[in-house]
């Protein structure tokens, strides 16, 4: 399924207070873009957009020449490419397969399940699997393949989390505690309360039917907890709430993260304010550890990161920690290259 | 229960109306929350003095979380400003209306966005693939997907 060509890339975003505008040749600064050369400014996408080429312009000699990256198949292997490439290569592959057929979040499925789909594929893959599995992770939770995919996991496990918690009426309390401190949060880094209030509330409402009966009267279950996340509305709500908090966390603390903003695909620096609009209030942008540094912070969560990559010695699975809760139980996430799914750890 | 658009839109507009507009930019209509159309003008000397342009907004339900619809209206003679990110069939290229578009926008903000687009103009043209563009262009500027680079105009 990773089969992109990199020079079908529409993500070369240069940014300034507003926002970007088209690339335009004729008024193109000196400063604009230097490599590699654009596609052709403005392509009509149909329902069919992959079968566009951007490449192939009927009029060639009005064009740079249209470099050839290596191409990239399924057998192409990931520690080979930069970084850079790896985010271009996933967040093309967002932009332009939208992987609509998936569910947003799916119900848990065996981890074999997972092993099954590598095994014709990549062993350093099925050994890591392998490693997970010993280790007492026997299942996970698919979400669906939109940019959104580590929110909506962190989401969908915070409230989970609070359904399975020893004590849920304490649990739900001091969610309720810190979620209602975002708000003065996002108000003081200048949020008007109109942009964030409907979204706020679809998570407000969520938390509390942990322990209160909605308004048919029944309290949140697994499964309506999953109808939830898969009701695109609801969903997407929260999931923006979230990259809100993580703006606003960003902003608030900005010693804590000025030094780690660059735009994963050129690698330039980029001021506080570019990288909150580019890439985390902009639906649909991967998260990365800045991102998740903040978002689990603002919340106050624990979240333990499986790097499912090919790339571990002994098959073994390398786990990156968030920390910012005592003695709360993490929300496990498995992160396979571009993509995040919930991982169900040993303790349940 | 209502939609999350019109939950939204109700608010922008409740401010709207009692907050008004900033200058050079008036609401002509919002009779309902899927089409809404503004007056857009550039205060101050800029290449557009004395012109005045219509801004129609097409939401969906899922707005704010997907982007507007926005464009200039290029009907009952009127015309989409000359200017290079702006096709003649009003169809305008910027990041914000596209993949960067995000909930913490609002109507008006894309309207001062537009308008600032506008004022720091420093050559009336249109985009250099306007005629190619416009024959194929969607009837949705939404369903184009337009590469973004140039933060200079």
């Amino acid at each position: 399924m990773i089969s992109s060509n990199l020079a079908q890339s529409f993500n070369r975003l240069r940014v300034e207070r507003f926002g970007a505008f088209c690339l335009c040749p004729s008024t193109m600064s000196s400063d604009a873009a230097p490599a590699p050369p654009p596609p052709p400014p403005a392509v009509a996408a149909d329902a069919d957009t992959s079968s566009s080429n951007p490449g192939s312009d009927p009029n060639p000699s009005q064009n740079p020449p249209v470099e050839h990256p290596t191409q990239i198949t399924e057998d192409t292997d990931i520690s080979t490419l930069s970084a850079a490439q790896i985010y271009e290569l996933n967040q093309n592959l967002l932009d332009l397969t939208s992987d609509v057929q998936r569910p947003l979040i799916a119900a848990l499925t065996p981890i074999s399940e997972l092993r099954a789909e590598y095994e014709n594929g990549s062993p350093a893959f099925v050994k890591q699997i392998d490693y997970l599995q010993s280790q007492g992770y026997s299942s996970i939770r698919r979400t669906r393949g939109d940019g959104d995919c580590f929110y909506r996991s962190v989401a969908f496990a915070y409230v989970e989390n609070l359904l399975h918690a020893s004590d849920p009426e304490l649990a739900v309390a001091s969610a309720l505690s810190t979620l209602e401190e975002t708000q003065g949060m996002l108000e003081s880094i200048g949020y008007e309360r109109m942009v964030f209030e409907d979204f706020y509330e679809v998570l407000d409402e969520l938390v509390k039917n942990v322990i209160a009966p909605d308004v048919s009267g029944r309290t949140l279950t697994e499964e309506t907890l999953l109808e939830a996340f898969q009701n695109p509305e609801k969903s997407n709500s929260i999931v923006v709430y979230l990259r809100m908090l993580t703006s606003a966390q960003i902003k608030l603390d900005p010693e804590s993260f000025t030094d780690f903003l660059f735009h994963p695909e050129t690698g330039e620096p980029l001021e506080i304010r570019d990288f909150c609009e580019q890439l985390v209030d902009a639906t649909g942008k991967e998260a990365d550890h800045v991102q998740m540094t903040a978002l689990t912070k603002i919340l106050r969560i624990n979240v333990d990161v499986a790097y499912l990559d090919g790339r571990g010695s002994n098959g073994q699975v390398e786990f990156v920690k968030f920390e910012w809760a005592e003695a709360a139980t993490p929300i496990c996430l498995l992160y396979r290259p571009g993509h995040y799914d919930i991982l169900v750890g040993p303790k349940r | 229960m209502s939609s999350i658009s019109s939950r939204r839109l109700s608010k922008e507009l409740m401010e709207i109306k009692n907050d008004g507009c900033p200058v050079g930019i008036n609401l002509v209509q919002a009779d309902d929350f899927s089409t809404w159309l503004f007056t857009l003008e550039v205060m101050g000397e800029s290449l557009y003095k004395n012109e005045q342009f219509t801004l129609q907004f097409r939401f969906d339900e899922q707005y704010p979380i997907s982007s507007p619809a926005v464009q200039f209206v290029v009907t009952d003679g009127r015309q989409a400003p000359i200017h290079p990110h702006v096709y003649s069939n009003g169809h305008i290229c910027a990041s914000i209306l596209g993949n960067e578009w995000s909930p913490v926008l609002s109507v008006i903000a894309v309207c001062v966005t537009l308008q600032s687009m506008l004022a720091s103009c420093k050559k009336k043209q249109r985009p250099v693939d306007n005629d190619r563009y416009v024959k194929h262009a969607p009837e949705n500027p939404k369903k184009t997907r337009f590469h973004y680079d140039d933060d200079t105009v």
